[in-house]
């Protein structure tokens, strides 16, 4: 058992005997010393979707699921393909992809693992850590060398981030999968 | 008043049954909070409550009339239960259990059609599989902690989702319309109108805690966590020009005070004339005496929850001590009722306000806020009144609830 603290998007939780796929996760600090998660869940057999809140320490059953490497090939009309080493081909919609679409790029090579339920592709996790390029941002404001200032900037696929004020459009970053947060600056990739 | 429920069906007949578990951490708040709003279940919607709580000192202190040694008690309607944790289940406050209480047995207790979890306590197991056991089982709901946060109103009312068929739901109170609302008694507005109106009615109430109001003083209560403000703040009052009389009911602040005051021990009702600063101790007070305590004062430094709720609607300034937490997470609560709060307060209103409620909280010198505040002070005054007929408009928490049973029946 997990609590619902560690359970991660992408992970599937078993509960009343359904398996539900957990799309989106925030943990939010509620009163005195206690947390909520709050979900967006997708059951598995039916397709159907809700949102749902949960005590952090509330415990989860966690489904082990099975996991291909996969890189991504393509998107056309808010489906997203993926290939493994074998070639095979694994079609996901923009749905199952909420909690890493903000990250995915075209021409990205990262090693990424599709995620199965009784056979059926039903997301795909991206590396903990990744690199992305950065399409714009202003220039610095005041100067900051220290990291501590932040400013927004704009990914190839238009998602906005929060980097480091000495960062410039075209600069490589690398960033942490599990918050979204900018890490660092970083070399392009080889 | 027509009861809301007495045109319910759904096989939960006229009168529903309400379980309410409270589980007593480190104040009055939790108790405060339940016993009201048990009250008001009884009273205004005519509903069978009973009300677990396991640390009855705890309560008895907000009910007089309680007894801390009867298991079981019957104040106000309300049916109250000590509440003793099975001690194979994780305990919350193990320091509240006698050390010869045993596991309760729940398999002779009916659960009932609707269960509070407050303040995301732990239900016991065998209590949740009594819900489960029902033909219809109960509809299970976590009343959260009050916050002015933007994310409350986006898990208000959210599902999560539970084994065994139970529908368990998260209710949010809070200061907007969509959020499960406030606790306020009907009529209490009204109530609080009258006695302001009423000058011998405010000397009266003053007089049967000792209280001798002088002319000219400015009358505030103080209801607070330790703070590292308070020597500053004690030490502006004492050098201003107006008088103050600081009236301050038993709690926490008080070892704080005595030090300031360089006095070993605070007896009840002895006067301390610091300056321009007089300091008077009061008993603890029971729910009625202390909302009229701030409906007589012209400030009132208040705490955690329900004091706080309860000098809102006092309509007097207030300042707040929110309950600490790790990694500063109540500074953000802090700011998200300020920015709700003052809104339509002036520039300098705004400001001075908000100086004086982050020194407050964060341990600063009061002196520079607290003079910024008295230039101020009328539009504070007249302000606090709109933003309590603002929040009177809309829906309390138990109406809230009960509606909240209707539409998911």
């Amino acid at each position: 058992m997990k609590t619902a603290q560690e359970m991660k998007p992408n992970s599937v939780a078993l509960i009343d005997n359904q398996p539900w796929l957990i799309q989106k996760a925030e943990f939010t600090k509620s009163g005195r010393n206690s947390a909520i998660v709050k979900m967006k869940l997708k059951n598995l057999l039916t397709g159907s979707a809700t949102e749902t809140v949960y005590k952090a320490d509330d415990k989860m059953e966690q489904v082990i699921l099975d996991r291909v490497d996969v890189t991504y090939s393509y998107s056309s009309d808010s489906v997203y393909v993926f290939m493994d080493e074998d070639y095979n081909q694994y079609e996901l919609n923009a749905d199952d992809l909420e909690s890493v679409l903000p990250f995915i790029v075209e021409g990205m090579t990262d090693i990424c693992a599709a995620v199965f339920f009784e056979g059926k592709v039903i997301s795909v996790d991206l590396p903990t850590n990744i690199v992305r390029q950065l399409t714009y941002t202003e220039g610095s404001a005041r100067g900051d060398t220290s990291g501590k200032v932040m400013k927004v900037a704009r990914l190839a696929n238009g998602t906005e981030i929060k980097v480091a004020d000495f960062c410039n459009t075209d600069d490589w970053i690398e960033i942490d999968t599990r918050t979204g947060e900018y890490k660092s600056r970083a070399k392009a990739p080889a | 008043m027509t009861p809301i429920l007495s045109a319910f069906d759904g096989g939960f007949g006229m009168r529903a049954s309400w379980d309410i578990f409270c589980s007593v951490i480190d104040n009055f708040g939790d108790i405060g909070v339940t016993w009201r709003l048990a009250r008001q279940l009884v009273a205004e919607h005519d509903q069978e409550v009973r009300l677990w709580v396991d640390d009855l000192e705890c309560f008895a202190r907000l009910c007089p009339a309680a007894n801390a040694k009867d298991a079981q008690q019957l104040h106000q309607g309300v049916r109250v239960q000590h509440w003793l944790h099975d001690p194979l289940q994780q305990d919350p406050s193990p320091q509240d259990q006698p050390p010869s209480a045993s596991a309760p047995d729940y398999s002779s207790v009916k659960a009932a059609d609707v269960v509070i979890e407050a303040f995301a306590c732990q239900l016991p197991d065998a209590y949740i599989a009594a819900m489960a056991q029902r033909a219809r089982p109960s509809l299970w709901l976590n009343l959260e902690y009050l916050s002015a946060e933007d994310w409350v109103a986006g898990c208000h009312g959210l599902p999560s989702l539970q084994p065994r068929g139970l529908q368990k739901y998260f209710f949010f109170p809070g200061f907007t319309p969509d959020t499960g609302g406030l606790l306020r008694e009907a009529g209490l507005i009204e109530q609080r109108r009258r006695f302001q109106q009423d000058p011998a009615a405010r000397q009266q109430f003053l007089n049967s805690l000792g209280v001798i109001a002088q002319k000219n003083s400015r009358l505030v209560s103080l209801f607070s966590y330790e703070n590292k403000s308070l020597f500053s703040w004690l030490d502006t009052l004492a050098a201003a020009t107006r008088p103050t009389q600081l009236l301050v009911p038993q709690g926490r602040i008080i070892a704080e005070l005595q030090e300031w005051l360089g006095v070993k021990q605070l007896s009840l009702n002895d006067q301390h004339q610091r300056g321009a600063l007089k300091v008077q101790l009061l008993p603890f007070l029971s729910q009625p005496d202390y909302d009229r305590l701030l409906w007589s004062c012209d400030l009132n430094v208040v705490r955690g929850e329900d004091s706080f709720v309860r000098a809102q609607w006092a309509a007097k300034p207030l300042l707040w001590h929110i309950y600490p937490q790790q990694e500063n997470a109540h500074m953000d609560k802090l700011d998200a009722f300020l920015k709700l709060y003052c809104h339509g307060l002036s520039p300098a209103a705004g400001t001075a306000l908000q100086a004086q409620w982050h020194a407050w909280n964060s341990g600063l010198n009061m002196a520079k806020s607290e003079q910024a505040l008295r230039q101020v002070w009328p539009e504070l005054e007249a302000h606090s009144d709109a933003w309590c007929t603002q929040l009177s408009a809309q829906i309390n928490i138990s109406t809230a609830l009960v509606q909240f049973f209707r539409k998911w029946l």
